[in-house]
């Protein structure tokens, strides 16, 4: 069981600052993280909040990489629909009697 | 040669599919689970998602018409996939426009029974310090008919709303004289333990349509331990009140809640055998509050979210293979969850709704006066946190209660579509705000979510019900039936 940090490094031609720090916010309750840019690698050190075992850290590290992966599609996605889902939600309220200038 | 061309033929110009708004999360290490705007979802394999991002999917491919029916893509000529989507988003929010529905009238604090986790009630023979007065019940009504909703349901609540009937038959007919010119589709309900019924209330309540909500705990044994009263014959009492008002109202005009406490978790079964020995159709498996007294006798800390968990899957199990064997019964938290899942309607249960329920879906008007943005509300200025106190309906005008600073903040702040996690997670259309609880528990309306004891155990009962309806059609068929009940 130990406390120490861990290090990974993603490089932000393909993973935003955005996206690291999503995945950052969904592991709160089992890190700190603290963040470094050099170069065009951003650094990400992690430190347990609690005692944790060499496998449960290489496990939760894997799954933080998933995880960086998968916000990195959430933008997108986020991104590439932004303009119908804008559209949508305007149908979907407009002549609702809720907008002020109906 | 086929009579047909190929699929990707019909694409105009062979263009490729566009996304529509979806978000995801994993569903175990295997699976993702995709919900579109309006909450539909679909489960995918790992590798599908990237492809389906990408645009690489093929109308080949076996989930292409699937999640273009299910509006997660659509094909630059689909001229109504965004028209249906808006349709369906709408619907799911329809209910927002009607504002306040439920108004609790808590019509005294006194109460026959002194249950460990009870928030509020109060063992006191001094009716003047915690029943409410006419007056106030006068200023209470000015409020419920302020609100624009064509349907209204006044609940009454304690304590033990039957000590106070003199005041419950006031407010009923009170509320039907004011209705009289207003033709709202007004509803009655009090919450009971049913032990100090008579026939003279069950005949008020018959001529006025009233619906009796009460409370089983489970086995005789387990409902005295967790419901003691003087007498220490809780369980009887509510057999024979139950039996009673069956008669008078109607085998379905009485409903009954349950509280899990520790005894309770080894006894899911026995406690579900129960209600069903009672004629009772449904059962809502539902964990403690972190409010009031459950909190001062340590009840709340007896079990965390995992056992309750287990608890809860224990149950849901056991209902299921009940309904596999010809026996309809219903656990009612899935229900709700279920019919925002499977349906385009959402329930309107409070702890689930987005933006919160509190205020504009039910609000408290207190035995003092004091109105509470929701019933867990006023159980947190019992503990002496007066956080979601709106007002007083003596000095406050609707206008300022409604629109007051504490609820408008707690309403704003807590929206899951702005918060942290919430906001490109997958079962958000799911979920709920729940300010109160997030402020009770973390001193924070928003609290962080990965911490949240609500959010863990929601999120997990939400991959539960996805992952059974992926695995086991029947289960799939039984809950189709429980989303659109009738």
């Amino acid at each position: 069981m130990a406390r120490e940090s861990s290090v990974l490094i993603f490089d932000e031609h393909f993973y935003s600052i955005d996206a690291i720090q999503k995945a950052a916010y969904r592991f709160i309750h089992l890190y700190a993280v603290d963040f470094a840019h050099k170069d065009s690698k951003i650094e990400c050190i992690l430190t347990p909040t609690q005692e944790i075992s060499a496998e449960g850290n290489e496990h939760y590290l894997n799954e933080f990489k998933k995880e960086v992966l998968d916000q990195h599609l959430r933008i997108k996605i986020k991104n590439e629909t932004e303009e119908v889902r804008n559209l949508i939600l305007g149908i979907a309220f407009s002549n609702s009697g809720l907008l002020a200038d109906e | 040669m086929s009579k047909f061309s190929e699929k990707k033929e019909y694409l105009l110009n062979n263009a490729t599919y566009k996304l529509l708004p979806f978000k995801f999360d994993r569903l175990n290490s295997q699976k993702y689970v995709l919900t579109n705007l309006s909450g539909e979802f679909t489960v995918i394999e790992n590798h599908e998602l990237e492809k389906i991002v990408n645009q690489k999917l093929s109308p080949e491919d076996s989930i292409y018409s699937h999640l273009r029916s299910r509006h997660f893509i659509y094909e630059p000529a689909d001229k109504a996939a965004i028209q249906l989507l808006a349709l369906k988003a709408r619907t799911k929010l329809s209910r927002l426009a009607n504002f306040t529905n439920l108004h609790i009238f808590v019509v005294t604090l006194r109460c026959d029974h002194s249950c460990p986790y009870c928030q509020v009630s109060r063992q006191s023979e001094d009716k003047a310090a915690f029943d409410m007065t006419k007056n106030m019940a006068d200023r209470g009504l000015d409020l419920v008919f302020r609100s624009p909703s064509p349907a209204l349901k006044i609940e009454f609540q304690g304590g033990e709303p039957l000590l106070n009937f003199e005041l419950v038959k006031y407010i009923v007919l009170e509320a039907k004289k004011r209705n009289e010119k207003l033709n709202r589709d007004l509803a009655f309900v009090i919450a009971t333990t049913l032990s100090l019924l008579t026939d003279e209330i069950l005949e008020f309540c018959k001529v006025h349509n009233i619906f009796l909500s009460s409370s089983l705990d489970g086995t005789e044994e387990l409902h005295n331990i967790n419901r003691p009263r003087a007498g220490k014959n809780s369980h009887q009492r509510f057999v024979e009140g139950l039996s009673k008002a069956r008669l008078a109202l109607g085998f379905d005009s009485v409903s009954a809640l349950m509280t899990t406490t520790e005894q309770s978790l080894p006894q899911v079964k026995s406690i579900i055998d129960e209600y069903l020995r009672l004629g009772f159709t449904g059962i809502f498996l539902r964990p403690l509050s972190p409010y009031g007294f459950a909190i001062k006798t340590k009840k709340y800390r007896a079990y965390n979210t995992e056992r309750w968990l287990d608890f809860y899957k224990e149950g849901l199990a056991y209902i299921i293979e009940l309904n596999k064997s010809g026996i309809r019964f219903t656990e009612q938290y899935t229900s709700l969850i279920l019919t925002k899942m499977l349906t385009s309607n959402d329930p309107g249960f409070v702890d689930l709704m987005n933006p919160a329920g509190i205020g504009i879906a039910a609000v408290v008007i207190n035995y003092d006066g004091g109105v509470y943005a929701s019933d867990e509300s006023r159980m947190l200025a019992e503990m002496g946190d007066d956080s979601f106190r709106i007002g007083h309906i003596e000095y406050n005008t609707y206008e300022e209660i409604m629109l007051s600073d504490k609820l408008l903040d707690a309403l704003e702040n807590s929206f899951t579509l702005s918060v942290p996690m919430c906001s490109d997670c997958a079962f958000e259309p799911y979920c709920g705000a729940e300010p109160v609880y997030h402020h009770a528990v973390y001193g924070d309306a928003v609290a962080r979510k990965p911490e949240s004891e609500f959010c863990k155990r929601n999120m997990a009962i939400f991959k539960h019900l996805i992952e059974l309806m992926h695995s086991d059609a029947e289960a799939k068929q039984i809950f189709l039936g429980w989303a659109n009940r009738c």
